[in-house]
């Protein structure tokens, strides 16, 4: 296992950019993190989760699918570097799994793929969560994972192209502080996993009236935020732009919580109030996707919560739901006390 | 990959994001986390904001008109033929035959230029911006009950709100991350009076909605003041030790029983005794309101009822309380602030003083300033289409799309002999232009907005102009200077704010070093000064708060055989006023498509309107064609439409009649008819 003090860091990343394009987690000037280049701002891995989604270096808010101008059609090209994207939390990184996974599903989303094939994924635990709480290891599922101990970070690749990464670094003394995280790792309850696995129980079990869809949607001012801030949300809209020679084609992040949607060209919606469209996007990851890939794809990182001014992010409705409906012989539809 | 700093373009709340950049292109938006009012959150306006940056159809060269068409032209030939021919007309007709409208959508340092160059250069008060059709009736109404026409309060105050009356503000759509904060204080225990008769979404979360008849809010008010005194619920301290005129306006409201109040407004009489004990009797009572307040021919009366509700509750000058007038534009508060006003330099100093004329002149390097106050841009509008006003220079403004009586807009700028229009697309005002000079958007510029709680914000620059488009503060100054003047050269926008702080008292302490991260509230008077989160602490800006009592005046044009309903018009959430920039961002143009009106299920019924038929909407002034929203949005015998859409203009059919007062036009009441298209 290696290691590196905290004034190492920054380094370290800055000698990667010889041979990746790196993104990591940065201090912007009013205090907000992002992933950026290692030189656009202090770095910024202590904090815990990214308010944006990590996976937006792969599929970022708009990017270009193809340009057609006169007889050539040209698409964006691929990164000269591969990239190296750090920052990802555990929950960050099954999110990652989520979407890779169904980005190559059947039709293979070659604009993903042409950012994310060959990209070296960090991953950031241990004591660097927010006030320097536990984050627990994800110990795999990425190429590297910067583990924080209070007083370093210990380095634990995984794949090949971590080791390549790091085997120039210092061999940290075994004195067991990786296994005793990961001890504590483990002890850790997350109420909010807990929460989101008993509502998804209770929506499958049809416990949830219409009625209760319509409140939550009566507070929701379509925003959009929710989508745009969760990791396993991958809808996106496309548009034509034409100039005098030529014609750009672009997709952008699109939302559920948007009447336009699923519009049909009559005019008509299929998802035509908020209610309907509030509970589609928690059925998606609480009930749908469980059928579809066998789990829920609500991973629980909380960027929906953090991001949704009315508070109607997925564990605000969760608690609600289950407060509500989800006593042990509580009936469906029985008010809230 | 770049994160730039910024202020929304949109409305006036003023949120802060980042923009996301990549190579020279914008790629995405980011909420700062921080901000103390958008808090990590943006609406759908503000998540879409970088969309339009690049669209296609940006201006990227002058354009000048020959042979009837608008043709590619030099920025020298642009220039020079601008200041020549307003020159011209003025040595034909007087300094103030042309025009200046300014832009709330432009910065405070671009304000203050265009201001400057109208008042200091071409030596006319003929200046003037969209406030004029939003928000003149609180600058009137305010400035003299408080002293100060502005927001009292702060966004923060929502929070401490025991009691919040919003009134005439679809706040969740029109302000949306004011509206949110409203609806959580909600739904942490705060009592919320909607009065609106449109149900709007905070409406579906009060404990009192109100819908109240379009135009009939000074009936409600003061019956609301009249059973506040009546039942010994008025703050006997506050009004003896911070206000005067008391009598008069005890005088004038003890006639508006609920019974009175409510054959007017066509209330219960108990709902509206409910509501003002529910105000009357809070800790901390605030006033939300906006459009439905100022946009009537007697606004100014209906912002008048508000200052007197706050003042003799006592709710002003502490946290949780106030009256707190919701800015429109991301940036009309500063539009007012830099003196892009007929009557006032910066600061609200009247240019009828002549210590302030003195003051300005001797800074500006000129002679003299004009004196007399010049038009307001509605007036303005009167004056072309009579042929007394013959040149206009319009900066980021919409009148085909904005200005009521869409005909009358028309008539008046084609009656021009000269219309210049700096923009950053092909407006329908654009193309009735003789020249056309291409500006930056928000996204490509350095300057401030300065949003509805007062809050002076840094505008950062993300990206390069398209082609040859140039700052709007840049292109000012190269027409100052072809103009013969030499005291508009500054090295950046900073410099130009330096100059504000110099000569506006409110703003004498705000500079770029110290508006970082999220800005000042003014007044701020000077630099070690921390900024004013809260107005009319312990006293009022004019000293004593002033009642001014008002008796009803029903709008101009109400319902009758031939035009029975009512239409208000407003706008909707996805799009921002003319549709210039959202209506060339593919998601919000994807959600509202095209032009509707809202009508109640009962009244389409009766007409044979279903859902989506396309119907006509036919008022004195016009006529247009539009979808039909059948709705019970909207109360029997009222319809909506919003005003963004060019096809099925709702302003084709407003009414440009104007508040005697503040000039405002009653956009919120006029008379039409509706019937089924053939």
């Amino acid at each position: 296992m290696k290691y590196l003090s905290p004034e190492q860091l920054a380094p370290f990343f800055a000698s990667l950019e010889a041979t990746h394009e790196v993104r990591l987690p940065i201090l912007l000037p009013d205090g907000t993190r992002t992933l950026g280049h290692p030189s656009d701002g202090p770095l910024a891995l202590q904090g815990g989760p990214l308010p944006g989604k990590p996976t937006a270096a792969f599929f970022p808010h708009e990017g270009g699918v193809f340009t057609a101008a006169a007889e050539t059609v040209s698409t964006p090209p691929a990164p000269e570097k591969p990239l190296l994207v750090a920052g990802f939390t555990p929950r960050d990184l099954a999110c990652l799994r989520f979407i890779d996974r169904f980005f190559a599903d059947g039709w293979r989303d070659d604009i993903y793929f042409r950012r994310r094939q060959g990209a070296v994924i960090v991953g950031a635990s241990g004591y660097c969560g927010p006030g320097g709480s536990l984050i627990p290891c994800a110990d795999g599922e990425c190429d590297l994972e910067l583990v924080a101990d209070c007083a370093r970070w210990l380095v634990v690749p995984y794949t090949n192209a971590g080791e390549a990464i790091v085997g120039g670094l210092p061999d940290a003394a075994p004195d067991g502080a990786l296994e005793r995280i990961r001890e504590e790792s483990a002890a850790l309850a997350d109420v909010n996993e807990v929460l989101i696995l008993r509502a998804s129980e209770l929506i499958r079990a049809d416990r949830v009236p219409d009625t209760f869809w319509a409140e939550i949607g009566d507070r929701c001012i379509a925003c959009t935020g929710c989508n745009l801030a969760c990791p396993t949300c991958t809808c996106f809209g496309v548009q034509d732009w034409r100039y005098a020679e030529r014609v750009e084609r672009s997709r952008m992040w699109d939302s559920c919580q948007l009447d336009g949607f699923m519009r049909e060209a009559s005019g008509h919606n299929p998802l035509g109030t908020e209610a309907l469209r509030t509970r589609r996007r928690i059925h998606h990851k609480l009930a749908a996707d469980p059928e579809r890939w066998g789990k829920i794809s609500c991973f629980v990182c909380g960027r929906c919560d953090t991001v949704c001014p009315t508070g109607i992010g997925i564990f605000a409705v969760a608690r609600e739901l289950v407060e509500r409906f989800g006593s042990v012989g509580g009936k469906a539809g029985s008010p809230c006390p | 990959m770049n994160h730039t700093l910024t202020v929304c373009p949109y409305c006036g709340t003023g949120c802060m994001f980042y923009l996301v950049s990549d190579g020279g292109r914008l790629v995405g938006v980011e909420p700062s986390v921080t901000h103390p009012v958008s808090r990590a959150g943006l609406c759908v306006k503000g998540w879409n904001a970088f969309a339009f940056v690049h669209h296609p159809d940006r201006l990227t060269t002058p354009l000048i008109r020959r042979d009837g068409e608008l043709r590619p032209a030099s920025w020298d030939e642009a220039l020079g033929l601008v200041v020549e021919r307003l020159r011209d007309i003025q040595g034909k007709h007087g300094a103030n035959s042309i025009m200046f409208a300014s832009s709330a959508k432009a910065t405070n340092e671009e304000n203050y230029l265009l201001m400057k160059l109208a008042r200091g250069v071409f030596g006319t008060n003929n200046i003037d911006h969209c406030a004029r059709l939003c928000h003149s009736s609180t600058v009137v109404g305010l400035a003299e009950t408080f002293g100060s026409g502005a927001m009292t309060n702060s966004i923060d105050c929502i929070d401490q709100a025991k009691v919040i009356l919003v009134i005439g503000s679809n706040t969740t759509e029109q302000h949306p991350l004011i509206g949110s904060r409203i609806l959580k204080a909600a739904r942490s225990g705060a009592r919320l009076i909607v009065a609106d008769n449109r149900r709007i979404r905070l409406a579906r979360h009060a404990d009192l909605h109100l819908r109240h008849r379009n135009g009939s809010d000074v009936a409600l008010l003061n019956g609301m003041m009249q059973v506040i005194i009546a039942e010994g619920l008025e703050d006997r301290e506050f009004i003896d030790s911070r206000c005067e005129n008391y009598p008069a306006l005890a005088a004038a409201v003890a006639d508006w029983t609920p019974e009175r109040a409510a054959a007017v407004t066509g209330l219960d009489p108990e709902d509206i005794v409910a509501a003002a004990r529910l105000f009357a009797t809070a800790k901390t009572a605030m006033i939300v309101y906006s459009m439905g307040i100022t946009q009537h021919s007697h606004g100014v009366d209906n912002v008048r009822c508000c200052a007197a509700l706050a003042m003799l509750t006592g709710n002003l000058g502490r946290p949780g309380t106030g009256v707190n007038p919701l800015r429109g534009q991301n940036n009309v508060q500063g539009g007012c602030d830099m003196g892009a006003l007929p009557d006032v330099l910066t600061g609200y100093q009247k240019v009828a003083d002549p210590a302030v004329r003195e003051k300005f002149a001797r800074a500006w390097g000129v002679d003299g300033l004009p004196e007399q106050p010049g038009l307001p841009l509605t007036r303005a509008m009167d004056a072309a289409a009579e042929g007394l006003l013959k040149g206009m220079f319009i900066l980021g403004e919409n009148p085909i799309l904005s200005d009521p009586d869409q005909g009358h807009a028309r008539r008046a700028l084609e009656s021009l002999d000269f219309l210049a229009v700096q923009d950053i697309f092909l407006t329908e005002t654009a193309q009735l232009a003789h020249v056309v000079l291409p500006a930056a958007c928000f996204a490509e510029k350095e300057g401030t907005f300065t949003n509805t709680e007062r809050r002076v914000q840094r505008v950062r620059k993300a990206v390069e102009p398209p082609g040859e488009a140039r700052a709007d503060w840049e292109i000012i100054c190269a027409l100052a200077e072809r103009a013969g003047y030499g005291g508009m050269r500054y090295p950046d926008p900073s410099a130009v704010m330096d100059e504000i702080a110099s000569l506006t008292p409110i703003y004498g302490g705000i500079g770029y070093d110290r508006l970082d991260p999220h800005g000042l509230q003014w007044p701020c008077p000077d630099r070690g000064h921390p900024g004013t989160p809260i107005l009319h602490v312990g006293r009022f800006t004019r000293g004593q708060g002033r009642f001014s009592p008002v008796d009803y005046r029903p709008p101009s044009e109400l319902p009758d055989d031939d035009y029975p309903f009512v239409l208000t018009t407003g706008r909707t959430y996805f799009h921002w006023h003319t549709g210039t920039m959202t209506r060339r961002t593919h998601l919000l143009d994807r959600e509202e498509r095209r032009s509707f009106v809202e009508i109640n299920p009962d009244d389409a019924a009766r007409l044979g309107v279903r859902e989506r038929d396309q119907v006509v909407v036919t008022s004195r002034r016009g006529e247009v064609r539009t979808q039909a929203r059948v709705t019970e949005m909207v109360v029997p015998g009222v319809v909506f439409m919003p005003f963004h859409f060019a096809e099925g203009a709702a302003n084709a059919l407003t009414n440009n009649v104007l508040d005697p007062e503040s000039s405002i036009p009653e956009f919120k009441v006029c008379a039409v008819r509706v019937r089924r298209a053939p």
